[in-house]
């Protein structure tokens, strides 16, 4: 009974284990590319991407990478048309997006938008800081700056 | 007068034996490199090393098919495996001379960043490429 036990505490914990350190993925409806002389990855078509910070749609994506310490690491993302990006409980769309993973920043620009639960903003240049929370959106004029409160915040 | 004319014979049908045995010589050789050449040599449970740009590249497959010098056909499963990766499909196709391989079934490639499973492939190993067609799930390791 107790080797019963050890065995099915193994297996959960080499389950937790190599769920835990599954960092991400690149999926892609068309085609990927490997340029490993330029490390780097187009991929094309439906394109999702994930990290430990987010999840990403759009329609290509070029990302580059690293060696360090014997592995490889997505240094820069850049996503180009219809992107989506969902991160916690906000939504960030634009034409373009590029997130570098030195300074955790996305910019976005592009018919711009972020919705959070309670509101929807739109603009032309959207710029978040994740690891500071900070959300700067920008505006080509000032007419292009707008803000929608959702009815969730309006209920409230 | 007699024994100088034989002896032109004789000179000349030498020189003519000699140009005789030319052509067989010349004729023997040729057709048979066309022969090798075009013969297609087939090796089961097949397992190599190519030298390429990318280094010391390991082949394998079930059924080897050597088609002419220059191509090679790994029939069933096959991989090919070097420092950078490791190509694990069936019934890839090998161009020795420009280095490039392919295949349209499905295949897996394991390298530093994680485990991509792609619908086919062809692998540009000169300019350090490789193209996945269709569908195509790369799992990023920690």
């Amino acid at each position: 009974m107790l080797l019963i036990n050890k065995l099915i505490f193994s297996f959960l914990y080499l389950f937790v284990f190599f769920n835990a350190n599954a960092e991400g993925y690149v999926k892609a409806g068309d085609s990927l590319i490997w340029d490993s002389n330029n490390k780097s990855y187009t991929a094309n078509g439906d394109v999702e991407f994930k990290n430990d910070k987010f999840i990403a749609f759009a329609d290509k994506m070029i990302a580059n990478y690293e060696e360090r310490n014997n592995d490889e690491v997505f240094t820069k993302i850049e996503l180009f048309n219809n992107v989506v990006i969902e991160f916690e409980e906000e939504t960030f769309k634009g034409n373009y997006a590029i997130y570098t993973r030195e300074d955790n920043i996305i910019k976005l620009v592009g018919d711009v938008s972020i919705e959070s639960p309670t509101r929807l903003l739109t603009g032309s240049e959207l710029i978040a800081d994740i690891d500071n929370n900070k959300r700067i959106l920008n505006s080509a004029n000032n007419e292009s700056l707008v803000e929608v409160l959702l009815e969730n915040n309006a209920n409230d | 007068m007699t024994r100088n004319f034989s002896s032109k014979i004789i000179n000349a049908l030498i020189i003519f034996v000699i140009i005789i045995q030319f052509f067989i010589y010349f004729l023997n050789q040729k057709p048979l490199t066309e022969n090798y050449s075009k013969k297609t040599i087939t090796v089961e449970n097949f397992s190599s090393i190519v030298l390429s740009n990318s280094g010391i590249t390991k082949i394998g497959s079930e059924k080897l098919n050597k088609i002419d010098d220059n191509n090679i056909y790994l029939e069933g499963k096959s991989y090919l495996e070097n420092k950078e990766y490791k190509i694990y499909g069936k019934d890839i196709k090998i161009n020795l001379n420009e280095e490039i391989s392919n295949s349209n079934e499905p295949v897996e490639v394991i390298n530093k960043m994680g485990l991509l499973k792609a619908q086919s492939f062809k692998n540009y190993d000169n300019d350090g490429k490789i193209f996945f067609e269709g569908e195509v799930e790369f799992v990023i390791n920690k």
